[in-house]
């Protein structure tokens, strides 16, 4: 432990490019590897830098590259830059209408401030098991949409996370954007989220997406978290609900196996057992609402 | 590195590192120490600014990041002798105890305003949720927000 | 009572003196200062708990051409950084830099260059070795018979006493025969608490520069909640002459306690100073302040014995304080809280002990009430499952035993007693319990389905001061300076801080009202050690109580002279002169009674004294508060538990207050405001945990993981309300109290009996966190 490294008042000294297209930014990467991190909305990197954390000899800044930030309805889906603000996200009427789960969840983050500097790209990419976007967004089975000198990839977001903290991206590898399938548009969305006050990391957050035909669940996504080392699926309880009739019963034993499914710390702060209870009784919520939705 | 930053409506020109934050741009070279470190790591909302007419934290943006950009700190908003009304809101309302947040509440005010002319009580709580103040449990800055709002339609 | 409606300005919410410096961002404080020529400087702190410091090496830091300080370049003297106590209750054990640091983020040495980058890489270039010790985190613990000692000895005026089991210091008290009381007791209850710690979260972090003068002398600008104690502290390490140590008045951004001792950083840059012959600065970063003080924290337990009828008949109050590393007012502390408790409720017999034990911690240090808080929380709730035991409801159980008008008062402890003279403890708890429809109140437990909602309340009260008839071993008394201006205005110049609650806008009132001056006229001045006379310190919320009564000393000296140079000037006798303030010629004017102009405003008798070389018209003196009349409050609290998630919402307050004349209206409903935020914030969420594999804390210093409540996590306007119940203070200025202690302590004792109220079960440990309250459901087999 060294706790003098810590001073938040300024940061140590790097050396700073501002690449102004995405080939050129890979370059970079490409060339300084472990020594240089990605520059967006700052308000994780900056943190983390001041905290002593983390000095990258190498900063790399990818404000000046036109073309990653949009909110734009193509005929796939809605794809979503990935230097596109949170505070755009909220603002979205369209995602407000079409994709509930990542308006709460952007709503969510931090502060107003925070949200108009912090980026979705941002969000995704520090892969903390609490960024709130990644759950939404795993929810609405969205495919993140990167570019390195090896060329383009899509991955789906529930393949993307690899650890706490890590991504499966390559050292020269930016996330250009995320699409959210056209076929998520017509699911219902439901968010819980609690935390110790109103600005604040999840203790522990839920988006569920689904769709019910005469009460059978046709589909389900559900996405947790600070649940486990990264934002999660349990896709053991999304089959278990897929082609069942929700009733009570149903929705206890879909609880009961997803609070066995989530994979959270046992000790700790908020502990295993705290997030189990908590992630029955939301997922009973989310379900008992789901199952009286058609009515709507 | 060269910059120009227009600052409460002037623009102005500095030679910066990299590494230099805009907070501390803004308080050592310019002097103008209302904006406040609280934290420096975006918990605190001390250090609020308009950039663009936003409100974001300069703690945690790099001076270059402000170049060509347009900054607002809260000692623009006074016009000689005469208080912006949101100041003089903040001062009716018994809304100032020791003043530490104050500036950065008083820019976020102005963001709010800006885009919710006539908030509700849930947008101004939700609004101002990125400052703390240890002093006053937010009644008073509530009420603040809520008399500007008045007198500024 | 007073007749609020009859004073000019006592009463009335005025624009605030500092008020529009504070919005324009125009008001400087510590941190925002700068001197030309000037070095930053950052410390060396300790990554140890508990070890010594073997070698220090600072070789590369120097090359850099950094100036260094270890601690073989300070004076060897051990200090206590708080003056408030009289030497023989003040026990030293710190050090300016340390060879034996004691808890994590203690300062070893300091680094100081030409800009806080340079002194950083410098600072990281130092290396140093340690020789760890065995480190406690838990006051049980470390007061084990074979646990190493944090301080093997600690100094009491000039006698080193030996510290055995880690006790920095032990306070007994017994007054009547409290087993007999037992024995003739109806129903006994007895408990085990446990409070948190507690981060005072001022916004300021704590800053200090020091310009060395050509005199051998500095002068010193930092965050104080006591200027001339900062003299004196420096006085007593440094052996400069007082006169030559200057401690400015710079605006303070709260502080809930945390500067009524000299900062740790003062002495450094200090010392820092005096070795480069260099204007010196050092701004504390968020993480440093996090680790620097922190609230008491407390094991203890009560048992009280009471009547059939609910009458209290006697108490006993063990106490373990954990302190931390070092003493700052542990001492004091163990007698104080021995006072809150017994100041609550009538008892016949009560006996207590209390024993501060040392740990690897955090020092603690006074934060907002001073272990009334913590105290009131215990008997507030204790209070209200005994009167579940006998039978009675836990309001009227209060009521019946409550001490007020009439009797007598311990306040901060058994050395100054005195008789309360004005009370409103009846109408604040009933107009309350109407507002809140008490007796219609859930009953406790019988609540179900998700969301559960239930009402609790809780009565508190602190002391305006720490004042009394006889001097004990607190130092407490203010003084002022008023002297009149050529053009009629005034200069009032006092030591005494202003935290922000408005307390020197308070004695500009008592002072315009006194003199019948327009209150525009009143300056109030910033000042220093050199051009104040003592006051000890804004704490105690005394700031109006005994600041004000200082101001309110002057200004009846100052209205005597006015009245005699008016008799002079108007050729009449000097008793039969009247005052009145004229607002069309902004002046005060003293006149003649039934003749018509017969009269003559300040500022004509400023310009008559001058020119007739008959003096200026001042005043300066000192002043001693005769008691430390209570303030009361009480809290009803309507909370909403989410029995799903355990997580709760306070859904409604009325608080009700006595604090005599209320003065300043908007910023008085302002204290209760945010000390309902900061009790919410204790019973809830706050807490500082270590992470024992590091000694370290568990946040790591990052206000991210000390959250304290946000403007939604707080009630709507509509649903807080504030009534103030207007007694009249007979010691006090205008009838006035102190009010910001009071607005704290009941807090935490209301949300918990609320949330009892609301699932039916009881804690005794705090804060009360959504996961505490979810285990506690899942146990009871709510949920």
């Amino acid at each position: 432990m060294n706790i003098n490294i810590h001073n938040t008042h300024i940061l140590h000294k790097f050396q700073y490019y501002a690449p102004v297209t995405v080939a050129e930014a890979t370059k970079l990467l490409a060339k300084h590897g472990d020594n240089a991190a990605v520059l967006a909305g700052g308000t994780d990197l900056i943190v983390r830098m001041k905290d002593g954390a983390l000095r990258p000899k190498h900063i790399i800044n990818l404000k000046k590259i036109d073309g990653l930030k949009c909110l734009e309805e193509k005929p796939e889906g809605i794809q979503i830059g990935a230097l596109t603000k949170i505070r755009d996200i909220e603002r979205s009427l369209l995602i407000q209408k079409k994709f509930s789960v990542l308006h709460e969840a952007a709503k969510a983050i931090g502060s107003v401030q925070i949200r108009n500097l912090a980026t979705v790209g941002g969000n995704i990419c520090r892969a903390s098991p609490c960024s709130d976007c990644s759950v939404a967004l795993l929810a609405l089975d969205a495919v993140a949409h990167t570019m390195s000198s090896s060329g383009e990839r899509k991955i789906p977001l529930e393949s993307f996370f690899a650890g706490p903290g890590k991504t499966v991206l390559e050292k020269d590898e930016i996330l250009l954007d995320v699409l959210i399938p056209k076929k998520a548009e017509n699911l219902k969305g439901y968010w819980f989220r609690v935390a110790r006050a109103s600005m604040d990391i999840a203790t522990i957050s839920l988006a569920v997406s689904a769709k019910v035909k005469d009460g059978v669940v046709e589909d389900c996504r559900l996405a947790w978290g600070t649940c486990g080392p990264t934002p999660m699926r349990t896709k053991d309880v999304e089959a278990f609900l897929k082609g069942k009739k929700l009733n009570e019963r149903v929705i206890e034993d879909a609880a009961k196996l997803a609070s066995k499914s989530i994979k959270p710390r046992e000790v700790g702060r908020s502990r295993g057992p705290y997030k189990r209870k908590v992630a029955y009784n939301y997922l009973v919520e989310a379900l008992t609402k789901l199952s009286k939705s058609e009515d709507d | 590195m060269k910059i120009t930053i227009n600052i409460n409506g002037e623009p102005r020109k500095f030679d910066v590192e990299p590494n230099k934050l805009l907070l501390n741009l803004i308080r050592d070279e310019m002097d103008l120490t209302g904006t406040k470190y609280g934290c420096g790591i975006g918990e605190c909302g001390a250090c609020t600014i308009l950039m663009d007419g936003e409100a974001v934290l300069a703690c945690m943006i790099l001076a270059i990041d402000a170049d060509g950009r347009t900054v607002e700190t809260v000692e623009g908003l006074a016009k000689r002798d005469e208080l912006h009304p949101i100041q003089q809101a903040y001062l009716d309302e018994g809304a100032v105890q020791c003043g530490f947040c104050t500036p950065g509440f008083i820019m976020a005010t102005k963001a709010l305003l800006k885009e919710h002319p006539n908030p509700s009580e849930d947008e101004i709580r939700g609004y101002l949720n990125g400052n703390i103040c240890r002093c006053t449990g937010y009644v008073n800055i509530i009420k603040a927000v809520q008399s500007a709002a008045s007198k500024m339609k | 009572m007073s007749d609020v409606n009859s004073y000019v300005v006592i009463g009335r919410d005025t624009q605030r003196k500092d008020g529009v410096s504070k919005v324009t961002g125009a008001e400087r404080f510590s941190s925002d200062l700068s001197i030309p020529h000037m070095l930053h400087i950052r410390v060396l702190r300790s990554d140890y708990p508990h070890a010594k410091v073997k070698k220090i090496d600072v070789s590369k830091a120097e090359k850099m051409g950094a100036k260094i300080l270890t601690p073989e370049e300070v004076p060897d003297v051990r200090f206590c950084p708080r003056l408030v106590s009289t030497p023989e209750a003040t026990y030293k054990d710190w050090r300016v830099l340390t060879k034996k640091p004691t808890y994590v983020g203690e300062a070893i040495a300091a680094v100081a260059a030409e800009s806080e980058e340079e002194a950083q890489i410098a600072l990281e270039s130092i290396e140093v070795e340690y020789e760890p010790l065995p480190a406690y985190f838990d006051a049980i613990d470390a007061h084990k018979p074979d646990s190493t000692q944090v301080h093997d000895e600690v100094i009491l005026k000039e006698t080193h006493l030996k510290v055995e089991r880690n006790i920095a210091c032990q306070l007994e008290i017994k007054e009547g025969d409290v087993e007999a009381g037992f024995r003739e007791s109806d129903f006994i209850i007895e408990r085990t608490y446990r409070t948190n710690r507690r981060y005072h979260t001022q916004l300021e972090t704590k800053a200090v520069l020091v310009r060395p003068e050509i005199d051998g002398g500095v002068t010193i600008w930092s965050t104080a909640q006591s200027i001339h104690n900062s003299r004196l502290l420096l006085h007593e390490i440094f052996g400069l002459p007082m006169g030559k140590i200057r401690v400015m008045k710079v605006p303070l951004g709260g502080s809930f306690g945390s500067s009524i001792q000299v900062n740790t950083i003062t002495p450094i840059a200090v010392a820092m100073a005096l070795k480069t012959r260099r204007p010196v600065k050092i701004s504390m970063t968020r993480e440093e302040d996090i680790r620097d003080h922190c609230s008491y924290s407390m094991i203890f337990k009560l048992k009280l014995g009471a009547k059939k009828d609910g009458t209290l008949v006697a108490g006993h109050f063990d106490v373990h304080l954990d302190i931390g590393a070092h003493q700052i007012q542990a001492y004091p502390l163990l007698g104080c809280m021995a006072g809150w408790w017994v100041s609550l409720y009538k008892l016949k017999a009560k006996s207590y002990i209390g024993r501060a034990i040392y740990t690897n911690k955090t020092p603690s240090c006074a934060f907002r009430g001073y272990g009334n808080p913590q105290v009131s929380w215990l008997v507030e709730t204790l209070m209200d499952e005994f009167a579940g035991e006998i039978g009675i409801d836990p309001l009227d159980f209060k009521l019946k035993n409550y001490i007020g008008k009439g009797d007598l008062f311990w306040g901060q402890g058994p050395t100054v007693k005195s008789i309360i003279q004005s009370c409103g403890v009846e109408e604040i708890l009933k107009r309350g319990s109407e507002k809140i429809d008490w007796y219609n109140r859930p009953k406790a437990g019988s609540q179900k389905g998700r969301y559960r909602r239930g009402v609790g309340m809780a009565r508190g009260y602190h002391t305006s001061s720490a004042g009394g008839p006889i001097p004990g071993t607190v130092v407490d008394f203010s003084g002022a300076f008023l002297k009149l201006n050529e053009d009629g205005t005034l200069d009032y110049i006092t030591a005494l801080m202003d935290h922000g609650g408005g307390t020197l806008e308070a004695h500009a009132k008592i002072i315009a009202e006194e003199l019948c001056a327009p209150l525009e006229n009143i300056n109030i001045i910033m000042a220093d050690t050199s051009t104040t006379v003592y006051d000890v310190c804004t704490h105690a919320s005394r700031g109006i109580y005994s600041g004000g009564g200082a101001a309110l000393k002057v200004a009846k000296q100052v209205k005597q002279k006015l009245r005699t140079f008016a008799a002079r000037m108007l050729d009449a006798d000097a008793d039969a002169l009247s005052f009145r303030v004229d607002p069309i010629r902004g002046q005060g004017v003293i006149y003649a009674e039934g003749v018509v102009g017969r009269e003559v405003t300040f500022k004509e008798i400023a310009y008559n004294a001058r020119h007739k070389n008959w003096g200026t018209v001042a005043a300066v003196d000192s002043y001693r508060q005769p008691a430390c009349p209570p303030h009361f409050t009480g809290y009803f609290v309507e909370v909403e538990v989410d029995t799903w998630t355990g997580k709760v919402r306070p859904l409604k307050v009325i608080a009700g207050a006595d604090i005599g004349t209320v003065i300043n209206p908007k910023l008085a409903a302002g204290q209760i405001h945010g000390g309902f935020a900061q009790g919410w914030g204790m019973a809830t969420i706050e807490d500082l945990p270590y992470d024992l594999s590091t000694g370290d804390l568990a946040n790591k210093g990052m206000l991210t993981d000390y959250k304290i409540p946000y403007a939604k996590d707080l009630p709507y306007l509509e649903d807080f309300e504030v009534f103030f119940v207007e007694t009249y203070e007979p010691t006090g200025p205008f009838g006035a109290k102190g009010i910001g202690e009071g607005a704290l302590n009941p807090v935490a004792g209301a949300v918990a009996n609320a949330i009892q109220n609301a699932i039916g079960i009881r804690f005794y440990e705090l804060p009360l966190t959504k996961e505490r309250i979810l285990e506690a459901l899942i146990e009871k087999g709510e949920i």
